[in-house]
């Protein structure tokens, strides 16, 4: 890009500048789209679980509701309330934006397709997403409502303690892989489901297990959203928020839905890898990526209609009382796992496979469960077959 | 140490298994019912289009009513006893008949067992279904079961003045007031024909006296 814009008669500065600024205008607009269609996503979905068909009005199938929801916000009067702080609630839904869209930077949507490959990439990556911290805790300050600094104090407190178990398991792909680049850590696992990181010993699934909830707990989803209880906080920190800012604070909460599929993807799921015969379309890597992302997304979207909310001390006792021994155990038994096995490495693809065949296992149960549900779900609610039993 | 155990034992089953109901569930037809494009005037109707488990309202549901003007005797006891006056009834002389139903059995009055009599017809017989309550009082109240809810509840209508329901036609009002007049014209006549006999046979009778 910065050659092109030489080649026009630029001189380097502005070049890099000006193609600095074009491609994170793309990213940007890349960002809001995601955000966008995963709300409209997430409401389909959400309505197919509880038997309902969603919003299907705006556009085929609905599909352009999320424009339609967007314009709306935008539409809509920002207002401030009296006595509030007024820089820090201007300011406090940008620190969200930019913490979620900071690791744009390093993530990884293909083999090759990388922004920066960071050789801290995975440290970058956990220590931006804490910028959402600040956003939250400042918005909850400074809006100057009860609810809103309980749910930023809850906030607060949340992502701090699930922030640990989190950094703690993520030592186990850093272990095995042996860098902290997110490309270094993709190229480590192989396109076949039992190369993935996930499936490498038993300590990697346990430390996925804690990772994945870690998380969920990290971006405020259900069934740990505390922060935004609507129940008992409102709305929580953005209670007091409308129009724009309130757009921002909604957009970076679904993106951080995309930014934690992805992480999960490119660190546990074996990001976009391909077989060596097709090793080089890029396009097609990108594509793999994606749908792994989708599908992580899905059982994310699938968890918050499925469970119900916790209660503020049973969050905090299942991240210091379960998660963090959980992360030790899984660190701790990584290390003393590879030092048994560094010299065999067919024990280690046996085990490999072994752990694979148990997910299948697990999957087959999970099936023939889903079969029995839908089978007593057929029987119609208001007729005489359901009057029988 | 046990309970610990335990507990994340119990964590991962219970949501193994809501997971599989919340997923069960989106393979399974939609309840929703598509308002503007299904028609919910009747259960016939929702069944064309609708394809969910739910079919209409239960049949105790109290719905919008419904006048049978075969079995009404306009009595006007619905009027009376509804506590917000949303019935208005008009009603005139009309021949005497006895209600029969459909196979020509008699009608009994709910109340008292006696076979229930016409002596008048209604000639205005509006309810107004937007200040209606849906109470039942007057289908309650009503001796021979004439008005009655119905369950059906889609009342969407552009204007509040489509919301009052007429049950008496005007085709119906007119035939119903020409023959009261033709009823009160046999009665007048049969009372001045009365009148002159009783006349003439005073006069008999004066004359026999003399
Ligand atoms: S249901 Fe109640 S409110 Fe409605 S007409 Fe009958 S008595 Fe009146
Ligand atoms: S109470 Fe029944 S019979 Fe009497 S006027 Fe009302 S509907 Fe007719």
């Amino acid at each position: 890009m910065d050659a092109t814009l030489i080649s026009i008669g630029l001189d380097p500065l502005t070049a890099k500048i000006t193609s600095m600024v074009i491609i994170s205008v793309i990213v940007l607009l890349a960002f809001v789209t995601i955000g966008g269609i995963l709300t409209l996503v997430e409401r389909r979905i959400s309505g197919f679980m509880q038997s309902r068909l969603g919003p299907n009005r705006v556009g085929p199938q609905g599909a352009l509701q999320w424009v339609a929801d967007g314009v709306k916000l935008i539409l809509k009067e920002d207002l401030i309330p009296e006595g509030a702080d007024r820089k820090l609630f201007r300011i406090a839904p940008y620190f969200c934006l930019v913490g979620i869209f900071g690791t744009m930077v390093v993530f990884p949507w293909g083999k090759g397709v990388i922004v920066a490959d960071l050789n801290v990439g995975l440290f970058y990556f956990i220590s931006i997403t804490a910028l959402v911290v600040f956003g939250v805790l400042m918005a909850g300050w400074s809006s100057n409502n009860k609810w809103s600094l309980l749910g930023g104090m809850r906030a607060a407190a949340q992502i701090v303690s699930y922030e640990i178990p989190v950094g703690m398991s993520l030592l186990v792909p850093i272990l095995i892989s042996g860098t902290l680049s997110m490309g270094g850590i993709m190229a480590s696992q192989g396109w076949l489901p039992w190369e993935w990181m996930v499936f490498k010993s038993p300590f990697a699934v346990l430390s996925f297990i804690i990772f994945f909830i870690g998380s969920l707990a990290e971006a405020n989803r259900t069934p740990f959203d505390l922060p935004e209880a609507e129940s008992e906080l409102v709305s929580g920190y953005c209670t007091e928020y409308s129009g724009f800012r309130y757009a921002v604070f909604f957009l970076s909460e679904w993106a951080n839905l995309f930014v934690l599929g992805g992480l999960t993807t490119s660190v546990f799921l074996g990001g976009g890898n391909l077989p060596g015969a097709l090793e080089g379309f890029t396009i097609l890597s990108v594509l793999v990526y994606l749908a792994k992302v989708a599908v992580v997304i899905f059982v994310v979207i699938w968890l918050r209609w499925t469970l119900p909310r916790f209660r503020i001390d049973q969050l905090m006792s299942l991240s210091w009382k379960y998660l963090l021994p959980g992360a030790f155990i899984a660190f701790l038994g990584q290390a003393a796992y590879m030092l048994l096995t560094q010299h065999t490495p067919i024990v280690q693809s046996i085990i490999a496979v072994l752990m694979f065949l148990v997910f299948v296992f697990v999957l087959i149960r999970f099936g023939l469960k889903v079969r029995v549900s839908i089978n007593e779900q057929r029987i119609p609610v208001n007729s005489p077959a359901s009057n029988v039993s | 140490m046990g309970a610990y155990f335990q507990n994340i034992k119990d964590g991962f089953t219970t949501a193994f298994e809501g997971m599989s109901i919340s997923f069960a569930t989106m393979f399974v037809r939609k309840e929703t019912v598509q308002y503007p494009e299904v028609d919910i005037s009747s259960n016939a109707t929702i069944a064309e289009k609708y394809k969910g488990s739910l079919m209409g309202m239960p049949e105790n549901y109290r719905g919008i009513l419904d006048v049978d003007l075969s079995l009404c005797t306009a009595c006007q006891i619905c009027q009376k006893a509804c506590p917000i006056d949303c019935i208005v009834i008009d009603n005139i002389k009309c021949d005497k008949t006895k209600l029969s139903d459909g196979d020509g059995s008699p009608v009994l009055n709910r109340f008292t067992q006696k076979e229930a009599l016409k002596t008048r017809t209604v000639t205005r017989f509006d309810i107004n279904a937007a200040k209606c309550m849906y109470c039942g009082l007057c289908e309650k109240a009503c001796p021979t079961s004439a008005i009655r809810h119905t369950n059906q509840f889609e009342m969407n209508r552009e204007s509040q003045e489509e919301l009052i329901l007429r049950f008496v036609s005007d085709d119906v009002k007119a035939t119903a007031e020409k023959r009261a007049s033709e009823i009160e014209a046999e009665a007048a006549a049969k009372k001045a024909a009365k009148a002159k006999k009783a006349q003439e046979e005073k006069a008999k009778e004066k004359g026999a006296e003399e």
